[in-house]
């Protein structure tokens, strides 16, 4: 039998290593090729939730919701609701509702030098266990009168509708991030990659299904909300510590509660005039320690 | 049909047997590939990969913007000072001042279409899409008409250089000269400064000097990379593009800027670091803690700066070789700390310490789209009737 010379060796290792080597790379390639097709044919025609119908703004209505801080317990139902209700994926982090867990006690007042950013516990992102020596603090898009986003947006592919609602045309967003660097909440979710973790038989069929490359947030629940419901946070919030409803209508209970309680805005100072409003005043109402844990809550069950 | 014919004979000729030109250009394709390529992988995958994060949503791309826009408008000045003050010593980097100028907003644009999420349908902007009061779709609609006008300055000067050009032609070409001043600075730069500006959830960009800011710093730089262009230039031809007495004229010119720049960078700190609000003090903590380096090659790269250019024995090539590459190097710094670092400051101080630090998967498609530039600018140096090449043939 003949040796083989190096040269030989080299050239024969080289095919067989192409051989495994190169489907592969093959593969992979063809699939970036096929994903930036598609986002080519994306971009042109925007076909996100195209055959979903969005009701249209309710007339005279100004959507709005108040959130008592005294009653929330942190158990981040809200989060984990709004998150299935909206088809949310899991690569959205943190989720639209963030519940900042604080590490005073109610009624203690927060002293400012002590809060420039040493708190290293960033309670937003994890789900962490109820303390009764917290407090807690849920934080979403607070569809501002005067929102920031919808000036600073490109495309207007977010604005105001006349009912409230800060909406988002997915069709339009061209994902510059612009209105995340001009919201004052931080309310808003881009879409770093292609949206993973949301199961078949979890997928809410009046909320169109998102891509990579645009942002996404809160919207009142519209497709609820404009047909007469009230959001999905509200409706899961085991301690009702939300309340939701027309701003316009003075007999509503949002209406009422902001008249007849103290409350305050987030980052008033702003003028951005948010729709969310806070109740305030926890040593009045004791604390109701809602029974579950959260953690071992059934997500699914959240949907019927 | 001639104009293009003799413009393709005129480059064939001049590409012809240059090997080290060609090592060159093959050098920066390969820089240009694999960094670009990093950018074809996010056009797939997204930004996935990258440092940004819901909290920090304006990478080390955005501050590319913003460098490479302020970048282009120093070489729009060449164009004032020959066609406005008759300056007639600045003619042989006329049209290399308009190209530089044209690959830094074509730089720019091209750092807003990596950066943003479906750069296909931005192309929609701003005739499809369009939102008035959106400062994004301002400029991004400025830089096209910047665009245009560079172009129409480039054509209207190699028609003056080859002697070309009717009477009207030259006039077009003066005027263009002069009005790309003004429309850099006004249209294109304080609106991109105006991006930011407006932003009043971030306090280190909420402030209406912003817009000053960035035409100052923007005339810095920009200003700074047509000497030094023209330096490596005349380095790489062993011979002077301008004379030495020119030189010194654009160390004084640049020494001018660098006082504006400088002056706003130290009161701005100054202030912020006596700030009235816990944000804004924050943001002075993060500058000159977590971030103490480029604070330092912001400030100390400027003082240094200024102080070369204020001295005449240090406005030589050399003397100015060495500080505007330190002006380009503090200018893109006080870019990063704007952009980039500004926005660690907690939008609540429950989130926490926010990081940003630029990994590879941004830094990669930036260094691939400046070769990528550098080797357009060097393919059209070579190619195109300049006015010292035409000069040399006359002679």
């Amino acid at each position: 039998m003949r040796k083989l010379t190096r040269r030989e060796i080299v050239k024969l290792a080289g095919i067989v290593g192409a051989g495994v080597l190169l489907p592969g790379e093959v593969q992979a390639f063809g699939s970036m090729i096929e994903a930036i097709v598609e986002k080519i044919s994306e971009g042109i025609k925007g076909t996100i939730g195209k055959d979903i119908e969005i009701p249209p703004p309710v007339p005279g209505t100004k959507f709005g919701m108040v959130i008592d801080l005294g009653l929330c317990i942190g158990c981040r139902r809200c989060s984990y609701g709004c998150k299935l209700e909206n088809n949310v994926p899991d690569s959205i982090n943190p989720p639209y509702i963030m519940v900042f867990q604080t590490k005073y006690k109610p009624g203690q007042v927060m002293a400012e030098s002590d809060l420039l950013g040493k708190n290293k516990e960033r309670g937003t992102l994890k789900y962490t266990r109820l303390r009764k020596d917290r407090m807690y603090m849920p934080v979403q898009c607070n569809h501002c009168l005067d929102a920031p986003c919808t000036k600073v947006c490109p495309t207007k592919a977010t604005y105001k509708s006349a009912d409230g609602i800060v909406m988002m045309d997915y069709n339009k967003c061209i994902g510059c991030r612009y209105c995340m660097a001009a919201c004052p909440y931080g309310a808003r979710r881009f879409n770093w990659s292609k949206p993973t973790g949301i199961l078949a038989e979890n997928i809410n069929p009046m909320v169109p299904l998102r891509t990579d490359g645009i942002v996404e947030k809160c919207t009142f629940c519209v497709h609820r909300t404009r047909r007469g419901s009230t959001t999905k946070c509200v409706e899961v919030c085991p301690n009702k510590a939300r309340t939701f409803g027309n701003l316009n209508d003075p007999n509503s209970a949002v209406s009422r509660i902001i008249t007849s309680e103290r409350n305050f805005r987030l980052k008033e100072g702003l003028n951005t005039n948010p729709n969310i409003y806070y109740l305030t005043d926890p040593k009045r109402k004791p604390m109701r320690w809602f029974k579950a844990e959260p953690l071992d809550m059934d997500i699914r069950g959240l949907k019927s | 049909m001639k104009v293009i014919k003799d413009a393709l004979g005129y480059a064939t000729e001049n590409l012809r047997a240059d090997r080290k030109f060609y090592i060159y250009c093959f050098v920066l394709m390969i820089i240009a590939g694999v960094g670009l390529s990093g950018a074809v992988t996010a056009l797939a995958e997204g930004h996935v990969h990258s440092n940004m994060s819901d909290m920090v949503p304006w990478g080390i791309l955005i501050s590319g913007l913003a460098f490479f826009i302020g970048l282009s408008a120093g070489a729009t000045m060449v164009g004032l000072l020959i066609h406005g003050f008759g300056r007639d010593d600045y003619h042989p980097i006329g049209t290399r001042a308009i190209l530089v100028g044209m690959m830094c907003i074509f730089a720019a644009m091209g750092c807003v279409m990596m950066d943003v999420g479906n750069p296909f349908r931005a192309m929609k902007i701003p005739f499809l899409l369009r939102n008035e009061t959106s400062m994004f779709f301002i400029s991004s609609s400025s830089y096209m008409g910047f665009t245009v006008l560079l172009i129409a300055e480039l054509v209207s000067t190699i028609y003056v250089t080859i002697g070309k050009a009717s009477r009207r032609g030259k006039k077009i070409a003066k005027v263009l000269g002069i009005i790309a001043v003004p429309y850099a600075l006004i249209v294109v730069h304080s609106f991109t400064g105006t991006i930011f500006g407006v932003v009043k959830a971030r306090e280190m960009w909420n402030t209406p000097m912003l817009p000053v800011h960035f035409v100052t710093s923007a005339l810095a730089s920009g200003f700074a990379l047509v000497i030094l262009v023209t330096i490596i230039t005349s380095w790489i031809n062993r011979k002077d593009l301008v004379s030495r007495e020119t030189y010194n004229h654009m160390g004084i010119m640049l020494c001018f800027f660098l006082i504006a720049t400088t002056f706003l960078d130290t009161f701005d700190y100054l202030i912020l670091s006596y700030s009235g609000t816990a944000e804004g003090l924050e943001t002075w903590h993060i500058f000159t803690g977590r971030y103490l380096p480029t604070f330092l090659i912001n400030m100390v790269g400027l003082y240094v700066a200024l102080t070369m250019t204020a001295f005449k024995k240090l406005r030589t090539p050399t003397g100015l070789f060495i500080s505007t590459i330190v002006t380009i190097i503090a200018i893109g710094a006080y870019r990063i700390n704007l952009i980039s670092i500004a926005q660690l400051i907690p939008l609540y101080h429950e989130l926490g310490e926010i990081q940003y630090v630029p990994n590879m998967h941004e830094v990669a498609p930036l260094i691939g789209l400046t070769a990528a530039l550098m080797l357009l600018f060097s393919i059209l140096t070579k190619v195109l009737p300049l006015e010292d090449k035409v000069h040399i043939n006359n002679e």
